[in-house]
């Protein structure tokens, strides 16, 4: 452990921190002292009350497997307990605490509500009072718990490898300032992400204040500078979209994918999915894109193409829907017949739909969005305009290149690195490494010591947004004050001290510099509750910006579009296309183990990215599925492993970005996928045409959890129209009516708990996965378990491929965990009653009964039940362990595991119920997957209560069992996907 | 030719065939009996603990409710385990020169935890609340025994699943009125059956035996 | 070997016991091998098998060791191997239960010079059989938990679990084989104690023994036992492969929920059990030479038993199919057809060669007189029916309701060790066997040749 710690016995930044904030601090002033037996590191868990620590998953192992084993033959060693010196109040031994905070993404924020044990935080939901959270929370916000505790995180302050103290680097700061000074730092140079954060913008202008010639940079390889241009084309300058899909009943995307990715993804989908289900007016999503994105697999019409056509297709859809630029040059693109239906369908619903402009577009297309919107009147009703919520909008590789050139020509002499890792993330072609080797004094700030830090001579560890003082804004412009659940747990520093650093306050600490920030503005008379306000709600109520009404100028669209029509479209040969990644995003992510298990929700690959191909495409080019292929664009090459994927437009080729990861500590992410960055080019950052693809004639191996794409014709994940579940009531009867059987009924006299999800609502976005196994304690197994099929998510997303064609296939997603049946095949089969029936109806699953027959997972007709085939928790590290969710049982080697509807939760919501002499409220249980689905697909509750929303949704006509025939009466219950396709394409 | 065997062999040869036969038979006894044995399951004596302190002076003597120390009994899934601020209350105080209790001080002077030792240890996969217990009637001494009378505090309950398992299906006798929980000298007035019967009604309880209740 | 013996009346029935020879001649003949220093050939054999214990060994170190990872298992497919091991070897014990007992019950004579060898090969392979149970279990060390005791936990196994069946049914089959193969060698160890030479050996056999002395009560009693040892373990040779066969029927997984298994699977044990007994005899007769006590006779009615057996098997697979495509259920119509034609349908067309086509050559006179055609087809036999359990739980398993979570099974080399490891076991149980026992029940054919004498008398 001390091996763990670089700053030796006592922790100075911990001890910074425990000052100012009595509230937050209490529990982590032991650690500031930093002499609990267990070492500075693990405080929580040292200065611990006995109940969570017995819950240490080593003591665990010992007990539940080698020791009881031979629990005859070995007495186990008198267990310590180590009390607090001072108990801190509201810390009750095992009860959890929730604090309120926020994480920013690329600069926009969601809120976040943390759950914390001791001072340990354990699990991470949405904050309800959050604007765009909702309650909800993403695949990263939920991931972001594992990468706190992530042992490959930078640990000390080094200098040329060496290491060095807070203090030095703030005399070399200073040192720097005043070199600078002579030219008003025309050489200093700041290269950040873009950030929303009031104080960042603040300490931003008080370093220009004192060196006006000093630059400031911001870098985003997924930037969406485009969408800022295109309002700047359409309306004369940058303003901020935002689209209320809960109003929209006709949608068009143009290769917009607002339900995977976006600033605002989590409103988006929640919006989105309110109107899937027949309790609104059913909405009608098409969109026209290249690679199967999630908001593609959820439109009703979908039109393939490459991504450099969809200018085009804009253009026709604009030239027939606005009158404004009719009488323009007429578009090469033949208007293909959905185009017509597609207008046809927006104008008989003006006012009533959104036409949305993907971030990879141009911002042409974007432009033309906005004309379309005005010209239906859409405009204040599904969308609105508002200033830009970040301060600077150009962050793409094109604004990277003018710091390169700088760099190159040597007139960047100090260049202060907060973007994450830019060495790895800027494209190939500026060769942003070299260059920074020009730079003599760089300094790199960031959680790892990766590709960018190996050519930085100053290297400062990032805190954890989960250890950092700070504020943010969401996508509205709400603010969050951004507070930290924990001391930094490897001496890292925040950005707001970096920055402040250089204007002579870096040794204040981000407490005292977000707190004086605020206490500056004006309008606040009682700062003390304002600010216990903020820290509490998790957002400043009424900061959010306004929107406002603006025209677009018709003349300059007009002319735009004109030039484009001119332009013939792109040239032959592949198009290249680069998506976010659903997963490791940029590459940040890349070195966290749940997201890179998680199957990717469309391709369902695990630990990779792949080259994407339409079959026919992959067909005339004579490659398949894991074929190692060599694309080659602009002379730049790269392998990759070929993944053929049903409803990808033809000549053109998709790679996700983010992986084939180089940086040393990051072991996780090494050699894992193809790097994409290596032939993106700067001009041409999301497409580019004229790739070839070469076999190379080796194979890789995938691990992909659902080989088989079909249903087999079986009635698994139900899809229909409203007009066929009204026609054919007995198709869905059938998958629910109740069967004949010789047995009484069970009685269940008190809750009788069930679950309900609905089809309709879920976009397979796969964040109720990491939230399960976040909260359920589930191991991750590595590439070559997940390949043999050993994968130990308790919940999977199945998605099945159906539809006439493979070319436009209709997707379906379907969350499957374990359906707690009440006639369980598993029960009767288990020779030792490990797994039985609770008198409320749950499976349960008895870790500790159970010897590993296996014998459950053969009779299980879902297959939800997993097993330990190998001791997985046993190689976690130490500081890993700390995420353990003190409520549930750590699993031994050799033992099977399965969904439990969150039972823990479940207790624990009885016994409070129960010592306060009431029952348990509708709604006051909720599982981690309920909690966190940013569409409210599913539902969890109690059938004995007929008001409960899960009771309605068993009610529900769209409601069916699962395998219904089996007779296995399953407790969760599914509502059938509707699909709403215009009558004049189908 | 002589004789292999001499006669006697006989006997031993039946004798072995009969030990044979017992010795598995008596050895599985055994070892079932003894699994429940005290020694087996914790109860055979009073564990060292670093620091002497003594139930019967704090409680019998000078009266002090279990929980002042253990303060989240009714709150919380644990007891709670006195912070060393609680123990200096007093004894900043009181007996504040005392060497008894020189290592207390100089743990609570240098912050440093004194590393007791458990008495009642429960596998990690069992999850004991002590809220709920307290809550409908269930008094210390059920499980923890006349703490008052220990010099050292013994595990008195074999605290097998079993014996868990006893009172979840039959929890009357183990009922008391919530005020007399610390009281641990505590008698039921006369029948003890019938007052158990009438707490279970008026304390709403409801003892459940499904897995989940303790194994999650 | 390879030449039919010369032709004789076909209606005289063969003799089951070539010439007359006497009790002496019997002893000196059966017994030979205990006596003659151990040949080069057994060593070698007897020492390749060891090696192949060891490695067996180490196979299971590396299993409890690490973990089931180690095996190719996944989920779905959570049992293979090790439960496909399982059910081929107690199939193969049911020859021996079999030959002692129902044949003993029928007075079929021939049985007696085979019956020793067959429960010798019984014992063994259930040992075989009975060490995966334990080995598959994730946590083995609990094994116990599946007999029934009071716990503290007040915890019972579970009795509805045909696992928990299994548990008696292999120790009872165990037990009541061990006994009765122990019973029937008390004579002849008598016998080999008497006429052993040396001291320790007459002590050794002496002890075993349980001092025989070949009394008329003796006789009785040792009849008696006998006698009610077979009613017992009559039953067994029904009941252990019908619950083995539940472990599958009572499943509701396609492929294995199903009513035919019991009767189909005592049958294939019955067919798998005589194929061991011709493999492993033809070769023994040969090397230690008791061709005149194990004769053509008992070679031709092995082979008609076996084609009786298979006929069954071969009944059971069809049923199979046909119910599954008589039944019109889409999940049971697809497991069949994914056996087929699915990719581990090399496997099933193995099976069907080996199960269904091998055994039709013994319609022929011929092809039963000629021993290595009889000896590679019980070989095959045997090959035969482990595939059909590969294909029973495999292929049920790999591809079952959910398309989602369908997935392929590998076997890892820990796999493939534990398999030949107890192949090996079994063999070096064997040796040993043959080395220090009578391989064939000396006191029996005393007996027989005797009641044959008779039966010339009364001509």
């Amino acid at each position: 452990m001390s091996s763990l710690d670089p700053t030796g016995p006592d922790v100075p930044i911990a001890r910074l921190r425990a000052r100012p904030e009595r509230r937050l601090w209490r529990s982590l002033e032991e650690l500031a002292r930093g002499t609990a037996p267990a070492g500075p590191e693990f405080p929580p868990g040292a200065s611990a009350p006995p109940e969570p620590s017995r819950r240490d998953f080593l003591q665990l192992l010992g007990a539940s497997a080698a020791l009881a084993g031979l629990a005859g033959c070995v007495r186990e060693p008198p267990e310590k307990i180590l009390p607090y010196t001072r108990r801190p109040e509201d810390v009750a031994p095992g009860n959890p605490l929730h604090y309120a905070t926020a994480y920013a993404l690329d600069g926009i924020a969601t809120g976040l509500l943390v759950t914390s044990y001791e001072g340990r935080p354990t699990k991470i939901e949405g904050n309800p009072d959050h604007p765009s959270s909702r309650g909800a929370a993403g695949v990263f916000e939920q991931a972001l718990l594992l990468s706190l505790y992530d042992p490959a995180r930078a640990r000390a302050i080094r200098y040329r490898g060496a290491g060095r103290s807070w203090r030095a680097f703030l005399e070399y700061a200073a040192e720097a300032v005043d070199l600078h000074r002579k030219d008003g730092g025309a050489g200093l140079c700041f290269l950040g992400e873009p950030d929303a954060s009031p104080l960042m913008a603040d300490l931003h202008e008080r370093v220009l204040r004192a060196l006006p010639a000093a630059r400031f940079f911001s870098y985003a390889p997924l930037a969406e500078d485009a969408a800022y241009e295109g309002a700047r084309l359409a309306f004369g300058r940058p303003l901020q979209t935002r689209v209320d899909f809960s109003r929209a009943r006709v949608v068009v995307s143009l290769d917009a994918d607002f339900l995977g990715g976006g600033p605002d993804r989590l409103r988006a989908a929640r919006e989105f999915a309110s109107r899937r289900v027949p309790e609104s007016e059913l909405s009608r999503l098409y969109v026209v894109e290249s690679a199967l994105s999630l908001t593609g697999a959820m439109a009703d019409h979908r039109v393939r193409m490459r991504s450099s056509e969809v200018v085009q297709f804009a253009l026709g859809l604009a030239l027939e829907l606005s009158p404004q630029l009719q009488g323009g040059p007429h578009t090469q693109l033949t208007a293909t017949r959905p185009l017509h239906v597609m207008a046809r369908d927006l104008l008989a619903n003006q006012g009533r739909s959104v036409v949305v402009a993907g971030a990879r577009q141009p911002p042409l297309v974007h432009a033309l969005a906005h004309a379309i919107n005005a010209a239906l009147g859409n405009a204040d009703r599904t969308v609105a305009y508002a200033a830009p919520t970040l301060p600077d909008m150009a962050a793409g590789p094109a604004a990277l290149a003018p710091l390169v050139a700088d760099m190159r020509s040597g007139r960047v002499e100090t260049l202060v690195i907060t973007a994450p890792n830019p060495a790895y993330t800027a494209p190939a072609d500026l060769d942003f490494g070299s260059a920074l080797g020009k730079v003599p004094h760089a300094i790199y700030h960031g959680l790892y010591e990766d590709e960018t830090a190996a050519q930085c001579a100053w290297f400062v560890p990032a805190t954890h947004s989960l250890e950092s003082w700070g504020d943010a804004r969401a996508w509205d412009g709400t603010v969050s004050i951004v507070q930290p659940l924990i001391a930094p747990l490897f001496a890292g520093v925040t950005h707001a001290e970096l920055w402040a650093a250089f204007v002579g306050e870096g040794d204040r600490g981000a407490h005292a510099l977000v707190q004086d920030y605020w206490r500056r503005q004006p309008g606040r008379p009682d700062f003390d509750a304002f600010w216990e306000e903020a820290l509490h709600d998790g957002v400043v109520r009424g900061s959010a910006t306004r929107t406002e009404s603006v025209t677009p100028r018709w003349a300059d669209i007009a002319a735009a579009a004109a030039a484009a029509a001119a332009k013939p479209t792109s040239g032959g040969g592949i198009e290249l296309n680069f998506l976010p990644d659903s997963k490791v995003y940029d590459g940040r992510f890349a070195n966290n183990a749940w997201l890179q298990e998680l199957p990717d929700p469309i391709t369902k690959i695990t630990w990779d990215n792949a080259l994407l191909l339409s079959p026919t495409t992959a067909g005339r080019l004579g490659v398949e599925s894991a074929d190692l292929v060599e694309v080659t664009l602009r002379g730049r090459s790269l392998a990759a492993p070929v993944f053929v994927l049903p409803g990808h437009a033809d000549d053109v080729a998709s790679i996700a970005l983010g992986y084939g990861r180089t940086g040393l500590n990051e072991e996780l992410a090494q050699g894992v996928g193809a790097n994409a960055y290596l032939v993106r080019p700067s001009d041409a950052p999301w497409f580019a045409p004229g790739a070839s693809v070469r076999k190379i004639g080796r194979r890789a191996r995938f691990a992909i959890t659902q080989d088989h794409f079909t249903m087999e014709g079986r009635p698994l994940a139900l899809v229909a129209t409203p007009r066929e579940l009204r026609q054919h009531p007995e198709r869905i009867e059938e998958q629910r009516a109740a069967l004949p059987t010789l047995y009484d009924p069970v009685p269940y006299p008190s809750y009788r708990w069930a679950m309900s999800i609905d089809l309709s609502r879920c976009i397979g976005c796969s964040a109720c996965v990491v939230a399960c196994q976040a909260e359920n304690n589930i191991p991750v197994v590595g590439k070559e378990r997940v390949a043999r099929g050993r994968e130990m998510h308790w919940l999977r997303i199945d998605r099945y491929f159906s539809g006439p064609s493979a070319l436009d296939p209709e997707v379906v997603f379907q969350p499957v965990a374990c359906q707690h049946c009440e006639n369980a095949p598993c029960e009767y089969v288990c020779p030792v009653n490990a797994t039985a029936h609770s008198d409320e109806g749950l499976n349960e699953m008895v870790y500790n009964r159970c010897v590993g027959t296996r014998y459950c997972s053969n009779n299980c007709p879902y297959k939800v039940r997993r097993f330990n085939f190998f001791d997985y928790v046993g190689q976690r590290t130490q500081p890993e362990r700390m995420l353990q969710n003190p409520e549930v049982s750590i699993r031994s080697r050799g033992v099977m595991e399965k969904c439990t509807y969150c039972v823990q939760r479940i207790e624990r919501a009885r016994i409070d119920a129960r010592v306060a002499g009431r029952t348990i409220r509708e709604g006051e249980i909720q599982t981690a997957c309920q909690q966190t689905c940013p569409t409210r697909a599913i539902v969890f509750g109690s059938l004995h209560d007929e008001r409960a929303e899960v009771a309605r949704l068993h009610a529900d006509e769209r409601r069916y069992d699962l395998l219904h025939e089996l007779g296995t009466r399953p407790r969760t219950a599914y509502l059938v996907r509707l699909r709403n396709p215009n009558p004049e394409l189908s | 030719m002589s004789a292999l065997f001499p006669p006697w062999t006989n006997t031993v040869s039946r004798f072995s065939l009969v030990c044979l036969a017992l010795g598995g038979v008596v050895g599985a006894v055994l070892l079932v009996l003894w699994v429940e044995s005290p020694y087996f399951t914790g109860q055979h004596g009073p564990i060292e603990q670093p620091v002497q302190f003594d139930h019967r002076h704090h409680v019998a003597d000078d009266g002090i409710d279990c929980r002042y120390c253990h303060s989240t009994v009714e709150t919380a899934a644990s007891a709670g385990f006195p912070a060393l601020s609680v123990c200096m209350n007093c004894h900043g105080q009181i007996w504040n020169k005392s060497p008894m209790l020189e290592q207390v001080r100089a743990a609570y002077f240098s912050d440093r935890a004194i590393p007791w030792n458990r008495v009642h240890r429960l596998p990690d996969f069992v999850y004991f609340n002590h809220s709920i217990h307290v809550a409908k009637g269930v008094g210390c001494v059920s499980c923890h025994g006349r703490v008052d009378q220990m010099a050292q505090v013994t595990q008195v309950a074999p605290l097998t699943m079993g014996w868990c398992l006893g009172c979840h299906r039959a929890p009357e006798p183990n009922l008391r009125p919530r005020e007399e929980i610390t009281h641990l000298g505590w008698r039921p007035p006369t029948d003890s059956g019938a007052l158990g019967h009438a707490l279970v009604a008026q304390y709403d309880v409801h003892t459940r035996v499904s897995c989940s209740t303790c194994h999650r | 070997m390879a030449t039919a013996p010369a032709p004789h009346d076909p209606l005289e029935p063969l003799p089951l016991v070539v010439g007359a020879p006497d009790d002496h001649t019997i002893n000196e003949s059966l017994f030979q091998y205990v006596w003659k220093p151990t040949g080069r050939g057994w060593w070698t054999v007897f020492l390749i098998s060891v090696a192949g214990v060891c490695w067996f060994l180490t196979a299971v170190v590396v299993t409890i060791s690490k973990g089931i990872g180690t095996w190719g298992n996944n989920i779905p497919v959570a049992w293979a191997y090790g439960i496909i091991n399982l059910v081929w070897w107690i199939g193969i014990g049911h020859a021996g239960t079999l030959i002692s007992a129902i044949l003993l019950l029928f007075q079929q004579k021939w049985r007696t010079s085979i019956n020793r060898f067959a429960e010798a090969m019984t014992l063994f392979a259930v040992l075989c059989a009975a060490m995966y149970p334990a080995l598959h279990l994730g946590r083995p060390w609990f094994a116990f938990w599946l007999f029934p005791y009071p716990s503290p936990t007040r915890m019972w196994p579970q009795f509805k679990s045909p696992l928990t069946w299994d548990v008696f049914a292999i120790s009872t089959y165990f037990t009541v084989s061990l006994l009765f193969w122990y019973l029937g060698l008390i004579p002849d160890l008598a016998a080999l104690r008497d006429a052993s030479k040396k001291k320790l050996q007459r002590v050794a056999y002496g002890v075993m023994a349980l001092g025989w002395r070949g009394s008329g009560r003796h006789w009785h009693d040792y009849r008696l036992a006998y006698l009610l040892l077979a009613g017992l373990s009559t039953p067994l040779v029904l009941s252990v492969h019908s619950i083995i066969s539940w472990d599958f029927a009572t499943s509701i997984l396609p492929g294995w929920h199903t009513t035919i298994f019991p009767p189909y699977f005592v049958a294939g044990a019955v067919f798998s059990g005589f194929a061991m007994v011709l493999s492993l005899i033809i070769p023994a007769r040969k090397f230690m030479k008791f061709e005149h006590v194990v004769t053509q006779k008992h070679i031709d009615n092995m082979c008609k038993v076996m084609l009786a057996t298979g006929l069954v098997v071969a009944y059971g697979y069809l049923m199979e199919h046909f119910m599954a495509w008589y039944g019109g259920n889409q999940y049971e119509a697809f497991v069949f057809r994914n056996r087929r034609g699915g990719p581990y349908a090399p496997v099933f067309w193995t099976m069907i060669f080996c199960n269904v086509v091998v055994p039709q050559i013994f319609w022929t006179r011929r092809a039963r007189y000629n021993l290595v055609i009889v000896w590679i087809a019980s070989v095959l036999i045997n090959l035969g029916m482990w595939t059909e359990r590969f294909v029973i739980i495999v292929t049920s398993l790999h591809r079952d309701f959910m398309p989602s979570k369908w997935e392929m099974y590998y076997p890892t080399w820990v796999d493939w060790s534990l398999y030949g490891g107890t192949i090996s076991f079994f063999l070096m149980c064997f040796l040993l066997f043959l080395r220090f026992l009578p391989a064939v029940a000396a006191s029996e054919i005393k007996e027989l040749r005797a009641e044959m004498v008779h039966d010339q008398g009364a001509h």
